[in-house]
């Protein structure tokens, strides 16, 4: 048959679909659906971490404390953070978005491995319970970083917490290997590199990531796992440990892991962008190029979260001036988008809203990741609230901005229905004014002298905690309104159809919700998806939105 | 493959609207860059400055903050000029698209270009001022503080055992300070003097500076160490040197006279360690060091390191003390001996060596490689 033969090999061949609501929609090995159900259970993990989120704002709203005792606040921070980073901002991009978006952007049928893909999502949740149950055996208290000698000292939840954070590293590490051979090996004939979609380019420069720095903090974590249940001695000086060595693993690891949070988030904002603006994305090659680049460079910068632990002086600059080098390739991405902007013809939908507040609230902590950088002012300001405050400007003001200008955009391909984009706007309103509230006066009280990790502060600082913790309640109330409006858009949202914003890459040339086999025929690809004055670069997608038959093959 | 129609695409230039808004922005940023760069004495974004390097700090901080000044200004300034120049209107027909410009070399170049070169002249910048925080004062007061859940105490030269009051330090004199931890880690910071270390078990990181204003200054714990975290902080007083410090320092010398070790001295230089004999020192060696220390490796530890080539070892250029491997400074350990967070080594009245003896087993341990 010709078309097999035109697709280098890659048979027309569809698997039935498989029947029964276990093998549908539980133990699927549907790459959506699994997609799906990662989108579902970091949300439902958001829920619970943000809430332990306000009881933090609860606790500070008075210099003394007061709601909480001190041991019961530590647990919460450090449940916070650690549930944040695991099973909320890495499973949503990674396995949420990627595992829906990416396969379908390539012209794939599934990822490489479906049942790898399974077993990497069904670690996920059990991890995260794990984590969450940490609570009733004494929680960790030592922060998400949980550097010992302090974490040996912990509770029994911290041997809980090293379990859980090594298995959702498992997941992470499989879903990054799983990633990486599918564009590897399935993209489309004719999808080149260079015409990937930029969001494959985000998990395509996040994948080696996933693979090689998760491992790392395996290791960590196995050994403070080994030394607190059977004491072997890594990290106690007292006997012949290094207590330094886990700070580089640990670092090793989680350095990488914010690059791991904002390449797939930058992904979104270049595929958004462009569309909002009806206009092809401006340098794609140097975006593409870039993300590697910071891939590459985000393994090379790890002690620069040490200046203050006391590594060997001269080691100290390398890492201080490849930090600085890394601003270099992410302020490509950032005046790209606004030159994407430039001369567009702008549809402000709430997804377009959410990009806009990504590049203002990105912007800015990617700056103050430059003072902290800065070996001088890093001595100033480490260990205070300028930390938290960076690291919440890239995280929420990055990653999770980008997580719901991605929900918006791509709801329509989930459900076939809108989100209410009248709330979406008065989400992105009460959201960037709860947030900016929330986060900005942080920078403040840091270079001022209020260190992190407090469950009870110096007075001078109240009028500005209080201030912090009634922004943060406005900021809850902006994530309630999403919650309510995506629950109530699934079943009563205004029908989209296939491609409500007119965008050009393969998942939205095919019905909403795409049906289980993607693609009737395999697409051919023969341009960049960008080019909006030009027709689709794609062939064989005529009969995607008929009702002709699908070639069910047996197996 | 379907042909492809051809298009006339409208293609622009910056419109006046852009360099207005360029124009306008460009005041903005000049006044932020302004406001940030000639920020007089009084910061109000850092807490009052008690000394030196912290002045050279709130330099690099403000240069940072003014050059960040105009580049928010300007990303963020034409996001919002081009979502609302650009947005669509309802007068445009569906289906409008916007300009088709796919890239533009000299552009790129030039915001690849000019962050790098603005990247290689703030590490310059940074790298001096770091020098500065690294370079060792060749006189003025060494002093040690040790981190406990959750205290700080501190230990001054020729002061038996710790100081556990508030630390004192003479205006103007340069300090140096090794800092330390008897349980998990701490962290030591000052914010007026803007400078922080880590106070990790079985090391001692190091800073110095000059308190340059008398005053009272606070020290505060930055590393999460366990459940009273929250309130482990203590204060620093910064006095007149004659009269006050004096008096505090040798109220301190009587107080705990009874107690522990000093911590060694800076200058002792009392030994000749000319004319050693290295079989004398290798003898008084098996007779008085090795119940403690193993003729092996640093790692070899019995009760302190093995001293297999102390003085010649990459890997350990230092002394417990944190001074260099010199043979002056083993001297001194073995003279004035050491208490501290790596335990206890006996000094000279303890251990019953005489200068000659010293001598002798500096030059043994000298000779071993």
């Amino acid at each position: 048959m010709s078309v097999i033969a035109e697709h280098g090999g890659i048979a027309e061949h569809i698997h039935p679909e498989p029947q029964g609501f276990v093998r549908k929609y539980i133990f699927s090995l549907d790459h959506k659906i699994i997609g799906i159900q990662y989108i579902i259970t970091a949300f439902v993990f958001f829920v619970l971490a943000g809430l332990l989120a306000e009881v933090i704002r609860i606790q500070l709203m008075h210099a003394n404390g007061g709601f909480l005792t001190p041991e019961v606040y530590n647990e919460v921070y450090s449940v916070h953070g650690s549930a944040m980073v695991w099973l909320v901002i890495i499973p949503m991009l990674t396995g949420g978005f990627g595992n829906f978006v990416m396969p379908v952007q390539i012209g794939a049928r599934d990822v490489a491995f479906p049942w790898l893909n399974m077993i990497s999502f069904w670690i996920f949740p059990v991890a995260g319970l794990m984590l969450f149950s940490s609570f009733l055996m004494g929680a960790p208290v030592a922060g998400w970083t949980e550097y010992p000698p302090m974490s040996l000292q912990g509770a029994a939840g911290t041997s809980m917490w090293c379990a859980a954070i090594f298995l959702v590293g498992v997941s992470s590490t499989l879903t990054g290997m799983n990633f990486l051979v599918t564009m590897l090996k399935m993209r489309a004939p004719g999808m080149t590199y260079t015409r990937m979609p930029l969001f494959c380019w985000g998990q395509l420069a996040t994948a080696p990531l996933l693979m090689i720095a998760t491992t790392a903090l395996a290791a960590a974590l196995a050994a403070l796992f080994m030394e607190r249940q059977f004491g072997v001695p890594f990290y106690d000086p007292t006997r012949g440990g290094s207590p330094v060595l886990w700070q580089h693993m640990f670092w090793f690891y989680s350095h990488p892991a914010v690059y791991i949070m904002i390449l797939p988030a930058f992904g979104i904002m270049s595929e958004v962008i462009s569309v909002f603006s009806r206009k092809p994305v401006f340098g794609y090659r140097l975006i593409a190029f870039s993300s590697s680049a910071i891939a590459l460079a985000g393994f090379m910068v790890w002690a620069h979260h040490m200046f203050t632990s006391g590594i060997a002086p001269y080691m100290q600059l390398p890492f201080m001036i490849l930090t600085f080098a890394i601003a270099v390739p992410t302020g490509v991405k950032i005046f790209s988008w606004l030159a994407t902007m430039w001369g567009g013809k702008i549809y402000l939908t709430s997804s377009m809203l959410f990009a806009i507040g990504f590049l203002a609230l990105f912007t800015f902590g990617g700056i103050s990741g430059i003072f902290l950088a800065a070996i001088p002012f890093d001595l100033h300001v480490h260990g205070t609230y300028f930390i938290p405050a960076h690291i919440h400007y890239v995280l929420v003001g990055g990653s999770l901005m980008g997580i719901f200008s991605g929900m918006y955009y791509w709801f329509p391909k989930l459900t076939g229905r809108y989100m209410s984009e009248l709330w979406g706007r008065v989400h992105f309103a009460l959201f960037v004014i709860g947030f900016s509230g929330t986060f900005l006066p942080m920078h403040y009280l840091g270079a001022m002298g209020m260190p992190r990790r407090v469950a009870t502060y110096d007075p001078q600082f109240q009028f500005w905690n209080q201030f912090e913790s009634i922004s943060s309640f406005v900021m809850t109330l902006a994530i309630l309104i999403f919650f309510v409006n995506m629950l109530y858009s699934i079943r009563h949202g205004k029908p989209a159809g296939h491609n409500p914003w007119g965008a050009r890459t393969l998942e939205w040339q095919i019905p909403s919700p795409p049906p289980y086999y993607n693609f009737k025929h395999i697409p051919s690809v023969f341009g960049l998806p960008y080019d909006f004055t030009e027709p689709l670069p794609y062939t064989h997608l005529e009969d995607e939105l008929t009702d002709s038959p699908v070639a069910v093959g047996a197996h | 493959m379907p042909a492809r129609k051809p298009h006339t695409v409208e293609t622009s230039k910056p419109g006046r609207g852009f360099w207005v808004t360029t124009a306008i922005l460009a005041l903005i940023a000049f006044a932020g860059w302004l406001y940030f760069w000639m920020i007089p004495t009084v910061q109000p974004w850092l807490p009052p400055e008690g000394g030196h390097p912290g002045d050279q700090v709130d330099w690099l901080f403000r240069f940072m903050a003014s050059a960040a000044a105009v580049l928010y200004t300007f990303v963020v300034g034409y996001v919002i000029y081009f979502a609302i120049a650009y947005r669509r209107r309802k007068s445009d027909p569906p289906g409008a698209l916007g300009f088709h410009v796919h890239d533009n070399t000299k552009l790129e170049a030039a915001w690849t270009i000019i962050p790098t070169l603005f990247v290689v002249l703030l590490s310059a910048l940074s790298v001096n001022i770091w020098y500065v925080l690294q370079v060792q004062p060749n006189n003025g007061l060494v002093v040690e503080s040790i981190g406990r859940q959750w205290y700080f105490t501190f230990r001054y030269p020729n002061v038996n055992g710790e100081v556990t009051s508030e630390m004192h330090l003479p205006v103007g004199v340069p300090v140096t300070l090794n800092v330390t931890s008897q349980d998990v880690i701490h962290s030591f910071w000052v914010p007026d003097m803007r400078l922080k270390a880590d106070m990790i078990p079985g090391m001692i990181n190091t800073i110095r500076f000059t308190p340059t204003r008398i005053g009272r200054y606070q020290i505060i714990c930055t590393e999460f160490c366990g459940t009273e975290h929250s309130t482990m902080d203590k204060q620093i007083m910064v006095v007149e040197p004659q009269a006050q410090y004096a008096a505090w320092y040798h109220g301190w010398q009587v107080r705990n006279a009874h107690v522990g070790n000093a911590l060694p001295t800076v200058s002792t230089g009392t030994i000749n360690l000319a004319g050693g004999d290295a079989a004398a020192g290798r003898a008084l060696f098996s007779q008085k060091c090795s119940a403690c220390h193993a003729l092996g490796p640093f790692s070899q530890r019995i009760v302190g390191p093995g001293l297999q080539g102390v003085l010649h070892d990459p890997a350990h250029p230092n002394l417990v003390d944190g001074d260099p491997a010199t043979p002056a400074n083993v001297a001194k350990i073995l003279q004035s001996g050491y208490t501290g967070s790596f335990g206890h080594m006996p000094n000279q009245s303890e251990n019953g060596l005489s200068s000659k003896d010293i001598a002798n087993l500096v030059t043994y341990l000298n000779s071993l490689r």
